[in-house]
């Protein structure tokens, strides 16, 4: 309960802190425009220094973070209820249905899809929703299985039989009984697919593959990586990569234990 | 055990006399049944392919035509540039003499490379898989190995050290991880290459030439093992806990064996299938993450190539090089599957 709360809360700051940003961006208090300190190192200025024209890292970072976030945050909400969706349709669609969705699955588990997504971002240079919709189709089909699993599991349940027996219809028992079950696995599959569109967005960005205008911490390391021989990679690169990595690895430990087994990690980037 | 219930007799006697025959058939239809999966998923990449890059704004003479290539070309001569390419005519027919030249197994020509599509991707192939299989024992054995030691014990020494730091490169995207160990061993302390599969001038001989190439591969493959490694330490470390509980386990340490004997011949035998079929399933996210650490280390592989085909907006070779490597990581996927579900029946 506390564990539950406590992530409530960080999610809750999470969301007011990305809207606050945004807000001062659209209102002109962040300003990202280049100026004639060029490369200039950490100092009163500039907090985090400036990139090769003349940025500024610091606010860069901080724009960049509601963009990150809601990639990932948004991608990951459209496929776990996609995945349950689907889940939904397997465990109580018929043979049909179920043997339909389940194929489609086995297609999209075994395409490799991060060449499609090399291809396709390549000719498109997505933007954030072409970016988000290229993540919900590639990502949806990995979690569909599992929540078939559980959802096949509670559905023999009692407390589902005994109000299905009653002339409850499957709407009812998924609103009142199953949807409480199935709660902790939602969470840990959010978890898991923030993890992986965030990875996955990132590594796109990092290839320089998206829109050029779309700014996330994936597009400042990659700008970052033409001053790998100067020293100017201390500021450019370690900052965004430092909370990229923290994303991940606060994803991983709130993840569930279980899942830890290898699970969470998914496929790489 | 009365006549009505069934009994374990009742089940096991038909299939020891003919249901062995039947499920080696079964399985057989399983395992090509999955190659089917596999050509039919190909077939799809191969039209994906074909008709994405033909829907899209502009196609790779348009490209072609915005830079010098286009320089004093008349009309006619850009229409029959148009049909040579294959641009002629509608999508469909397009797509038909696309799948007529795949057949025939030519997959396009690279005009920046000046080369056969198919001739570039059969020389980046090598150093893809050199770089692969030189990191899989690195993350395989490295991996299981930690992994038990950290399972038969946890929350002791090696659980308590080992699981932090692989949390921490669990988290670190296989770019950064990469781009870390070229600063590191290539920029700020360089004793390693930070660049290529081989010294501007290889040497002569073939001791000296394997050197050479082991030297430029060591930092790629140390980053593509560190990110893999992750996943089997943390497989290992589950499967060990649980198996610590088996009987089988319990009963050798009774006995008193070697504690090699039991970390080898007994939770690393049963780890195999697990970990094999984990492979199959990180096989597509392996490549992927080999294309990252090419791509970091301007490694020629097949990950480089494809970015470069990307940069140079080679569209044919791009093409032709996702069309491939699709081929050999279904065909690689389908032999995995195969050899693990034949190894998780063994047991």
């Amino acid at each position: 309960m506390q564990v539950t709360s406590r992530r409530r809360l960080l999610l809750a700051a999470v969301i007011l802190l990305c809207l606050g940003i945004w807000l001062a961006g659209a209102g002109g208090l962040l300003e990202y425009h280049s100026s004639k300190e060029v490369l200039a190192p950490p100092g009163q200025g500039h907090w985090l220094g400036t990139n090769e024209i003349g940025q500024d890292v610091l606010t860069g970072l901080i724009l960049a973070t509601p963009t990150t976030l809601a990639l990932a945050i948004a991608t990951a909400l459209v496929t776990v209820s996609l995945a349950v969706g689907a889940a939904s349709l397997v465990v109580f669609g018929g043979p049909f249905l179920s043997a339909l969705v389940l194929r489609c699955v086995d297609i999209l588990q075994v395409v490799p899809t991060m060449l499609l997504l090399l291809l396709i971002a390549a000719l498109v240079s997505p933007g954030f929703m072409a970016l988000f919709f290229l993540l919900v189709l590639t990502g949806w089909s990995d979690d569909v299985r599992v929540a078939a699993a559980v959802l096949r599991r509670e559905a023999l349940r009692e407390n589902v039989q005994y109000p299905r027996v009653m002339g409850a219809g499957w709407v009812y028992c998924w609103r009142w009984h199953l949807f409480a079950a199935l709660r902790p696995l939602l969470g840990a599959l959010m978890v898991q697919n923030i993890r992986q569109a965030a990875l996955k967005s990132a590594g796109l960005a990092f290839l320089g593959l998206t829109d050029p205008r779309l700014l996330t911490w994936g597009s400042m390391m990659q700008s970052a990586m033409d001053q790998l021989y100067t020293d100017a990679w201390i500021w450019l690169l370690l900052p965004p990569a430092a909370l990229l990595s923290l994303l991940l690895h606060t994803t991983l430990t709130l993840g569930d234990r279980r899942l830890r087994s290898g699970a969470v990690l998914g496929p790489a980037v | 055990m009365d006549n009505a219930s069934p009994s374990l007799l009742d089940h096991s006697v038909p299939t020891e006399i003919t249901g062995a025959g039947s499920r080696a058939v079964e399985r057989f239809a399983r395992f090509l049944s999955g190659f089917v999966l596999r050509l039919l998923i190909f077939c799809f990449v191969i039209v994906l392919c074909a008709v994405l890059s033909r829907m899209m704004p502009g196609d790779t003479l348009e490209v072609m035509l915005s830079t010098d290539f286009a320089r004093g070309l008349g009309a006619g001569e850009v229409l029959q540039l148009q049909e040579a390419m294959g641009l002629g005519g509608g999508i469909a027919s397009q797509v038909w003499d696309y799948w007529g030249k795949l057949l025939s197994g030519d997959l396009g020509y690279s005009i920046p490379h000046a080369a056969p599509v198919l001739q570039l991707l059969l020389t980046a192939l090598p150093w893809t898989g050199l770089l692969i299989l030189g990191a899989m024992p690195v993350f395989l054995i490295g991996g299981a190995l930690a992994g038990i030691e950290a399972g038969q014990l946890p929350g002791g020494t090696v659980d308590r050290w080992v699981t932090p730091v692989v949390t921490i490169l669990a988290s670190l995207p296989p770019f950064t991880g990469a781009v870390l160990l070229l600063l590191l061993f290539g920029i700020l302390w360089p004793v390693l290459p930070t660049g290529g599969a081989e010294p501007l001038f290889p040497s002569t001989e073939h001791l000296g030439r394997a050197m050479g190439v082991l030297r430029h591969a060591i930092l790629p493959m140390l980053a593509l093992a560190l990110h893999e490694l992750a996943r089997f330490y943390f497989l290992a470390r589950a499967e060990t806990l649980n198996l610590a509980q088996r009987d089988f386990i319990v009963n050798a340490r009774a006995r008193g064996i070697s504690p090699w004997r039991l970390r080898w011949a007994y939770i690393g035998r049963s780890l195999v299938p697990a970990c094999l079929s984990r492979l199959s399933d990180t096989l597509t996210g392996l490549v992927s993450a080999v294309f990252f650490v090419e791509i970091v280390f301007s490694y020629p592989g097949t990950g480089y190539l494809i970015y470069s085909a990307i940069l140079d907006r080679d569209y044919d070779l791009l093409q032709g090089a996702v069309v491939f490597m699709a081929g050999v990581v279904l065909l690689m996927n389908w032999l995995i599957d195969g050899l693990s579900a034949h190894l998780a029946r063994r047991g």
